[in-house]
């Protein structure tokens, strides 16, 4: 069984500032990895590798710079990484992502499965693999938590909102998981040593895709006029103390004075 | 003439309180046509679309579309859209709705930006433009979508409802040609539903891992029952422990309530974002560094399972209520 995952060198959100008198997000200094939710990918995608008798191959849309940062998605178990180059630098949208990763599993070929993260830790738009199982005309089951397979059909319970579903879909077939369908597990140091003799492959998406790179940017569908952050303001007063009942009664004052409380006589 | 406002908005979502949010918006903006787009085994109660802002409902109805697949609904939903041309479309962002949205954008070729807070008619261009939550809620960045129709998923809480007795509403069937799908639902099940909406509570009291035992939310509880308020959670106790049926945040329920305790939560802007509408929020945090404290009102340094019992104490003791 051949196994594609998608996933992104992402940046980590939590270390994302805002300046508070400019209102300007600083993207400087703010680190990137291969996002927390990929752990999850990669770990569903190893899991059914060894339990199938699969391969897996990892496939990311991101700048070339993300190149040394697939070691630990190597040692979990993936054969080989291929990076496409982002000609965009991030400013492509889920369309183009989706394009670009079509094409790339098109070419790989003989695909059985697409793994992806519901959603990137960084873009957030919850678009990639829909547009990703359209564009291959994959059945897609968002969402999955246990994932069986049996004679080429993929059984999948998943949790929607206001229930939980199990369904049933042929392979070839795309599938997106969460951060609760497992745990992602700890390369040991032999996989990890055995990691640094595992490709990486660069690919461009007009020499190794066949794509246009202009047809390309037009699918992006919009462009961005303004951005700000969103500064919180809030009073942050903080309430400390060992004696709790004073500390009860101090923070009730407060939200009586704020007119939220009011007292019983 | 330019037009001033966008003419033909249509709106799709399974949960009825976002689809009255959308349509309160659509309607609020002044677009000609207010549609709703309707998919499902039977016609549903049209007059009542009506009521929540809604001029025309484009009900697509076949044995095919009696539970939730992606597949079947994209193939009935993009049928309405190439129907009724509407210039934009407004998704509810469940998870259904996230699910299907970016295959019909996908099939249509449609402008889609995710988790719209506004948007308007650029008179210059034409266009539409969306303001949207970037990095998960850190930022906003302001879209100009390109395709008519463009599409915006809007998460719930961010619109208000209208309400607009006898205002009258179209039934208009479409058919739709639905493929065979390949994807099969063996079993749904629908999950235990909340006794009071959260969104109308007063009070919100929104607990975090700090919390460690199930039968510790008792206490929760009786601070909630004490000033008429709801108990919610962060992601992990409901999507992990399987504490609650929903969670607070970015990817669940968004709330505005007039005072928010935020009670061992962290303070990660994806949970933050769901209470960040709130008056006055009050945190509860043994870390004095916790992010939980510095998105606060007021933030109180201790550990949750020494304080819980003294604030309701206090607040029995002095007849504390909700204004």
């Amino acid at each position: 069984m051949k196994i594609v995952v998608c996933i992104k060198y992402s940046l980590d959100v939590s270390e994302i500032k805002v300046d508070s008198d400019s209102r300007e997000i600083r993207l400087t200094g703010v680190p990137l990895k291969v996002g927390v939710i990929d752990q999850h990918v990669l770990e569903a995608a190893v899991k059914l590798a060894e339990l199938y008798d699969g391969v897996v191959h990892a496939v990311t849309f991101g700048p070339v710079s993300a190149k040394e940062s697939f070691r630990s998605a190597l040692a979990m178990g993936v054969e080989d990484v291929t990076l496409i180059e982002d000609f965009t630098d991030g400013q492509g949208g889920p369309a183009v992502t989706a394009a670009v990763l079509d094409a790339a599993i098109k070419k790989i070929d003989g695909v059985d499965l697409v793994i992806c993260g519901e959603v990137s830790d960084d873009g957030f738009t919850y678009q990639v693999p829909p547009r990703l199982a359209e564009r291959l005309g994959f059945p897609q089951i968002s969402f999955s938590r246990d994932i069986n397979i049996e004679d080429g059909i993929l059984f999948i319970h998943r949790e929607l909102d206001d229930g939980s579903q199990t369904v049933e879909a042929p392979l070839p077939a795309l599938i997106s998981v969460t951060e609760e369908t497992n745990t992602p597990r700890r390369p040991t140091l032999m996989e990890a040593m055995k990691a640094k003799q595992k490709p990486v492959h660069l690919w461009q998406v007009d020499e190794d895709l066949g794509l246009s790179k202009k047809d390309l940017m037009e699918k992006t569908g919009f462009e961005i006029v303004d951005t700000e952050g969103i500064v919180v303001n809030r009073k942050q007063h903080l309430l400390k103390g060992d004696n709790m009942e004073e500390l009860a009664n101090n923070l009730v004052d407060l939200l009586i004075q704020e007119n939220v409380l009011e007292g019983g006589e | 003439m330019m037009a001033t406002q966008i003419s033909k908005i249509a709106v799709y979502s399974e949960n009825l309180d976002m689809l009255r949010e959308l349509l309160g918006k659509a309607h609020q903006t002044g677009a000609e046509e207010v549609a709703v787009i309707y998919v499902g085994e039977s016609n549903p109660e049209a007059g009542e679309y009506g009521t929540w802002g809604a001029n025309i409902v484009y009900s697509v109805i076949s044995p095919k579309l009696t539970e939730f697949n992606p597949e079947t609904y994209t193939d009935a939903i993009t049928e309405v859209i190439s129907r009724a041309k509407p210039d934009l479309i407004l998704i509810g962002a469940t998870k259904q709705g996230l699910e299907l949205s970016p295959r019909i954008a996908e099939r249509l070729d449609l402008s889609y930006a995710s988790f719209c807070v506004d948007f308007e008619l650029e008179s210059k261009s034409q266009q539409v433009l969306a303001k949207c939550m970037i990095f998960s809620g850190i930022g906003v960045s302001t879209y100009r979508l390109h395709t008519k129709p463009a599409m915006l998923s809007v998460a719930g809480g961010v619109f208000d409802a209208v309400d607009l007795p006898g205002n009258e509403v179209i039934l208009t069937p479409v058919s739709a040609t639905i493929e065979t799908p390949k994807l099969t639902i063996i079993e749904q099940k629908e999950k235990m539903i909340a006794g009071k909406r959260l969104e109308d509570a007063p009070v919100i009291i929104d607990i975090g891992q700090g919390f460690i035992e199930k039968d510790d939310v008792t206490m929760a509880d009786e601070l909630a029952a004490l000033l008429c308020g709801q108990v919610s959670c962060s992601r992990p106790l409901s999507s992990e422990r399987d504490w609650f049926p929903e969670w607070i945040g970015l990817s669940g329920a968004q709330l505005s309530p007039d005072l928010c305790f935020t009670i061992g939560t962290s303070g990660a802007i994806q949970h933050m974002i769901g209470i960040r509408g709130s008056k006055i929020i009050v945190s509860v945090n043994n870390d004095e560094y916790a992010g939980s404290h510095l998105q606060a009102d007021y933030g109180v340094v201790t550990d949750l399972y020494e304080f819980l019992p003294s604030l309701i104490k206090v607040i029995k003791d002095r007849s504390i209520r909700i204004v």
